[in-house]
């Protein structure tokens, strides 16, 4: 029998001939589920907020995996509580922006940076560069506009705030984020088993160093 | 040779490095680590290049781009060239692509220039060696790991491929219908999606668009500016093979491999799969018409290219 699909149904989005967005609060899961027992047809499943978007091959496949997906989802329950992980980021706060993010929000240096560092984040998704990660969870008052001209070159390292989220660049790549501070931690490092230490689910929280 | 100096007894020394010389392969597929797909821009012509030699269809080789590279064999090999015309020559005799040629230790082969299109892919019998990185070697330039350190070649470095059985350098025909076709002018297939609203149709289909001299692995811009419709707020999505951005400046770019896996810009327009391969030959100075389709007529003209080279890499590989 068909379970009810919830209060916020499916919404499905063809992108070009050879892909499949599926809308839906449930993508974390479907993502999950789709790891966990691959339905044919999808070559690469690409999660962002509240969407799967499905790379098909071959780009015919589509139809079958719209409906294989409807199915995934009636049996998909939400999975709150994440990875049950958590990261401790350690960041020294001496970025470029600081000062103008603590008088957008109206708080003195110490007192924003202490905000931040009691910010519960999770992991929502990676994307943009290699072990790049967004950053959910930042209460309204911390969130700081994008620059309107993106800066050419951001380092490594930088831990940075944009619209909704909070970031950390882990390569030096152009960015629009305000910068906030740095870490040492290295997001994406070849040299380890797994280069990239978290994934979508993980909670984080920033802890001020020197 | 020189007292003292020893040459490398296997593999291949290059010489000159050419424009951008790059080990890539059928790419990768972690997009959901932030990682591009990668992988060569011409795929057709890199299966052909390596069914012509016997190897699988992923193999990895080398992608050359508008200027090729000089390599010293040091060792014999059976090496194809294909996808744009480039000028090439071993020992200096005329070098032809489309076909498996065996090189003799000590021949020099020398890739030029197009005139035109912009890749072709060497492959060697064997595949090219290199560092692998999420279950692929292409090379990431942007991130800097796959391929030869993470970099396009440099003049010294030592190219070296695993031993293979032998195989035949036959004189197989690749007819040139199932050759990505080249410039100056390309007629690009696309599908809407929901970006593509207001004024995009008219700025953006059935009119010329020039190749701006911004053309690289990540992605191709266009010379010419439309009206581009601007939302800060909008959310990062992940972009898809083919898809046409359209930043605030409004000069259009068209994705290619080394493309972010993620992007916050209106993506009005999709090259359709059977298109993707010419985005990879796509020159400054180039024109361009995107003309819309159907998802049935796209499906239909991958099915139709994928028949045609599933058959030419069945008959090269007898």
């Amino acid at each position: 029998m068909p379970a009810p699909s919830g209060p916020c149904p499916p919404t499905f989005e063809w992108l070009g001939d050879a892909a499949l967005s599926v809308h839906t609060p449930l993508a974390r899961e479907l993502f999950a589920s789709l790891r966990a027992q691959p339905l044919p047809g999808v070559l690469e499943a690409v999660p962002a907020l509240d969407l799967l978007t499905l790379l098909l091959d071959p780009p015919g496949a589509g139809e079958a995996v719209l409906a294989g997906v409807q199915t995934r989802l009636a049996t998909l329950r939400p999975a709150p509580g994440g990875s049950g992980r958590t990261l401790v980021v350690p960041v020294t706060f001496d970025g470029a922006d600081l000062a103008w993010c603590a008088a957008h929000a109206g708080l003195s240096g110490p007192a924003f940076v202490a905000a931040l560092c009691a910010a519960e984040l999770e992991v929502a998704f990676l994307g943009f560069t290699p072990g790049f990660a967004f950053l959910t969870g930042l209460p309204a008052a911390l969130q700081m506009p994008r620059l309107d001209a993106p800066r050419e070159r951001v380092p490594a390292g930088s831990v940075a705030l944009g619209g909704p989220w909070a970031g950390v660049y882990p390569r030096p790549t152009p960015g629009g984020w305000r910068l906030v501070g740095r870490t040492s931690v290295n997001f994406f490092d070849l040299s380890r088993r797994a280069p990239v230490p978290w994934q979508a689910g993980d909670r984080v929280r920033f802890e001020a160093r020197p | 040779m020189t007292a003292g100096a020893r040459a490398p007894a296997t593999g291949a020394t290059v010489l000159r490095a050419g424009v951008q010389s790059t080990v890539q392969d059928a790419g990768r597929q972690v997009r959901s680590l932030g990682v591009p797909a990668g992988g060569a821009a011409d795929a057709p012509a890199r299966r052909l290049a390596n069914a012509l030699v016997g190897n699988a269809p992923g193999a990895a080789g080398l992608e050359v781009t508008l200027g090729g590279p000089s390599l010293l064999f040091h060792e014999a090999a059976l090496i194809s060239l294909c996808g744009a015309p480039f000028d090439a020559a071993l020992d200096g005799a005329p070098f032809p692509l489309w076909r498996a040629v065996p090189v003799q230790a000590g021949q020099t082969l020398a890739v030029a220039g197009t005139a035109a299109g912009l890749r072709a892919f060497l492959a060697v019998r064997g595949g090219l060696n290199a560092h692998e990185v999420f279950g692929s070697r292409a090379t990431d330039l942007r991130a800097g790991f796959g391929g030869m350190q993470g970099r396009a070649l440099r003049p010294g470095d030592h190219l070296t491929w695993a031993t293979a059985p032998p195989h035949g350098a036959r004189r197989a025909f690749i007819a040139p219908e199932i050759r990505t076709p080249l410039g100056p002018h390309h007629d690009l297939r696309v599908i809407g999606t929901r970006d593509l609203t207001g004024n995009l149709p008219a700025e953006l289909l059935n009119r010329p668009f020039t190749v701006s001299a911004q053309a690289d692995r990540m992605g191709a811009r266009l010379h010419e500016a439309v009206a581009a419709p601007r939302d800060p707020a909008r959310p990062s999505v992940p972009n898809v093979p083919g898809m046409l951005q359209l930043p605030p400046d409004g000069r259009p770019i068209l994705l290619l491999p080394d493309a972010g896996t993620h992007g916050g810009y209106p993506t009005p327009l999709v090259v359709i799969t059977a298109d993707l391969p010419r985005l990879g030959q796509l020159r400054p100075g180039d024109t361009l018409t995107l003309r819309q389709v159907t998802r049935d007529a796209a499906h239909a003209a991958y099915q139709a290219q994928e028949r045609a080279l599933r058959q030419a890499e069945w008959v090269l590989r007898q």
